[in-house]
């Protein structure tokens, strides 16, 4: 793949990379016909972000590396801050770069930015990567119930009251309101923090559908790196959202450029249930712990090592249309018309050869479903001895 | 001034006796080569140069023309000594190291000869401050033998791109590759650092290069930790020379504009860290 990037495409282009760097810590490239796609997944699993940046949005956009004229386009990973740290200072971009050169080679394996700039200066830097199927999480917008739609700015000014350290945020809608609040974990932080709420009117919304009142948590941090992105290009977002636990999808669009953030949300029972019983916050937010990032692997059916490295299911992803209890694993394998391996219902990658996936209707009876686990399994346990190992979801 | 209040029969005693009315045209360049805790003064008619070396590798050394200072008189032809250069550094910021406009630091420099100490007489808003710092034998500076015969390679940039190259650089790499050449690329900076190479191509035309004067393409790599100092001096300059001799020796000059407009200089070598023939 080799593509160049003019003008004031450098800076959309370093934006998109500073909002999926709130998201994970590797940037999976992946050069495809309808264009080249930016991708990042938080190292927990629970957030995903795509850009895509149709052919139009580059002044040249080839598949085929400048070399190897047959070879299919490589898709790879590379290390987050090594990218973020060549798009850093957008300012001084914008001020002295003229051209962006990107390509993916094999004969260096190296990724190659480069950026033509004023006053005859050239920088190039030759990244290494580690070639990688991409990435994508698999979200079925169109049957959410809920729909919003609104200018970025109004987002951005909803959240911008809330500190910077505020992990996470609690949407609550009804067919009349709009209401933003930050989230606590238990009771005991009510005396100690500042709490937080704000409420909207529909009329606020450019489009307003709330099909069922709901009441979703989700991790702020990586939600603003969107919402900075789409206030930049003055773009509306669009917000896709069911009951607690099931994902949240945050997208922005125009001609050339398609973003997408999804957010796994904690569970309704978390979220409204008593006090638990306060643990050390792990690194990772909570909404790890309910996570249900359908995440669905590229059409070549290969798949991504977990990060955990440890070996879970892939789950088929269950209906969203109604109240459906996710139980039992035989269910949701049985319910899935799709072929198992397409779809993914936790957002754990897993890799997966031939027998296992044969094993997986046999193997669902023997084990819960997870749906995310992440290394502090141990915490969770304490903190939810009620509970398995595992989470359920509520649908 | 207070500082003018000295007898005149004080100052008979001194072999060397400057006097700065900015302590800080003195103070700025000596930060600029402060890497190392001593500095060699040599100190002659023409001036004062004072060294600061590491590793027996590199070198920095600032010179303060006799002119820059309101008074300079010396007594002998060559005066040598070697003092802690944080302590005069400190003692020269002795009130403070605010900037405020019309107030400045006053200086006196004095120096009696071997085995005494060096003597700061410090003005500022009518307080006085005496400093005497003590002197040691002066070391041998190395001389790296760079003479202007033997550069193949010189090129003068304006400091701003460089500054802005060298805060771009990779920091993991140990090494900073200097490439210059006749041809393609010209003039580049490179670096092999944890997440890959990184180069910084200057074309022969840019604006930025005010003289291109490549004979023969070189390659040299020098230790990023002996070259990551120079960057006190580069903030502080306008232009930079960069010239490397047949051996690859590496000579950086800095032209540094002072708070009165009067021009100093910093000049930093650096022996290369190994030989490299081939073009990367």
């Amino acid at each position: 793949m080799n593509c160049v990037i003019e003008g004031s495409c450098i800076k959309v282009f370093g934006k998109a990379v500073h909002a999926l760097s709130r998201i994970g810590d590797e940037l999976w490239l992946d050069p495809m016909v309808k264009g080249l796609a930016l991708r990042s997944v938080s190292s927990a699993l629970s957030a995903y972000g795509g850009f895509l940046f149709s052919p139009l949005f580059f002044q040249q956009y080839s598949l085929r590396s400048l070399s190897e004229q047959h070879r299919q386009a490589i898709k790879c990973k590379v290390l987050m801050k090594s990218v973020l740290s060549l798009f850093r200072c957008l300012t001084s971009i914008e001020r002295s770069v003229q051209e962006c050169h990107i390509s993916i080679t094999t004969p260096t394996d190296r990724v190659m930015i480069q950026f033509i700039c004023r006053h005859g200066i050239t920088k190039t830097h030759n990244l290494s990567f580690q070639e990688s199927e991409a990435v994508e999480a698999m979200f079925a917008t169109h049957l959410c119930p809920n729909v919003l739609k609104a200018p970025a700015r109004l987002l951005g000014d909803m959240v911008a009251h809330f500190p910077v350290f505020q992990e996470e945020i609690t949407l609550s809608t009804t067919p009349l309101k709009v209401c933003l609040r930050n989230y606590q974990e238990g009771g005991k932080g009510h005396m100690k923090m500042t709490c937080t709420e704000m409420s909207l009117h529909p009329d606020e919304f450019d489009h307003f559908q709330i099909g069922e009142d709901s009441d979703i948590t989700f991790c702020l941090k990586e939600l603003r790196g969107i919402l900075s992105f789409a206030a930049s290009h003055c773009l509306p977002v669009s917000v896709h959202f069911g009951a607690a636990g099931n994902p949240v999808c945050f997208s922005v669009k125009d001609e050339v450029v398609d973003a997408t953030v999804v957010l796994a949300t904690l569970n309704n029972s978390e979220s409204r249930g008593p006090p638990q019983p306060e643990t050390p916050a792990p690194a990772t937010p909570r909404c790890a712990d309910a996570a249900v990032l359908p995440v669905g692997v590229c059409e070549e059916h290969e798949r991504v090592l977990s990060s955990q490295g440890s070996p879970e299911w892939i789950h088929p992803l269950p209906r969203i249309s109604g109240p459906t209890r996710l139980c039992e694993a035989e269910e949701c394998a049985s319910t899935t018309a799709t072929p198992a391996s397409t779809k993914i219902c936790s957002l754990l990658f897993k890799a997966l050869s031939s027998e296992e996936e044969d094993d997986e209707d046999d193997g669902c009876t023997a084990r819960l479903p997870v749906l995310a686990r992440y290394s502090d399994e141990d915490e969770n346990d304490e903190d939810y001895p009620a509970r398995s190992s595992t989470v359920r979801v509520e649908f | 001034m207070p500082l003018s209040t000295q007898s005149q029969g004080e100052d008979e005693q001194y072999v060397l006796v400057a006097t700065l009315d900015n302590a800080r045209n003195l103070s700025n360049l000596l930060k600029a080569i402060s890497f190392k805790d001593h500095a060699i003064f040599t100190v002659t008619p023409n001036g004062l140069k004072v060294t600061v070396e590491d590793c027996k590798c590199v070198q920095a050394n600032a010179f303060i023309q006799a002119d820059i200072f309101q008074e300079f008189t010396i007594k002998e032809d060559l005066i040598a000594f070697q003092v802690n250069l944080t302590v005069l550094l400190d003692c020269l910021n002795i009130f403070g190291g605010s900037i405020v406009a019309g107030i400045s630091t006053a200086l006196r420099m004095c120096y009696r000869g071997y085995g005494y100490p060096l003597t700061l007489f410090l003005e500022e808003g009518g307080v006085v401050t005496v400093c005497k710092i003590n002197t040691e034998e002066p070391e041998e500076p190395i001389d790296f033998d760079f003479c202007s015969s033997n550069v193949t390679n010189k090129v003068i940039l304006q400091s701003e791109s460089l500054k802005e190259a060298f805060s771009d650089l990779d920091m993991t790499s140990e090494v900073l590759q200097i490439t210059m050449s006749p041809n393609q690329p010209y003039f580049r900076l490179s670096t092999f650092g944890n997440s890959g190479s990184a180069h910084y191509d200057y074309n022969k035309d840019s604006d930025m290069m005010e003289l291109f004067r490549c004979a023969e393409t070189q390659t040299n790599r020098y230790k990023m930790s002996l070259l990551k100092p120079s960057t006190k001096a580069l903030a502080l300059s306008c232009k930079v020379s960069v010239r490397t001799d047949n051996r690859g020796v590496l000579s950086l000059q800095y032209l540094v504009r002072n708070d009165d407009g009067h021009i100093c200089f910093v000049e930093f070598f650096c022996c290369p860290d190994e030989e490299v023939d081939e073009d990367l």
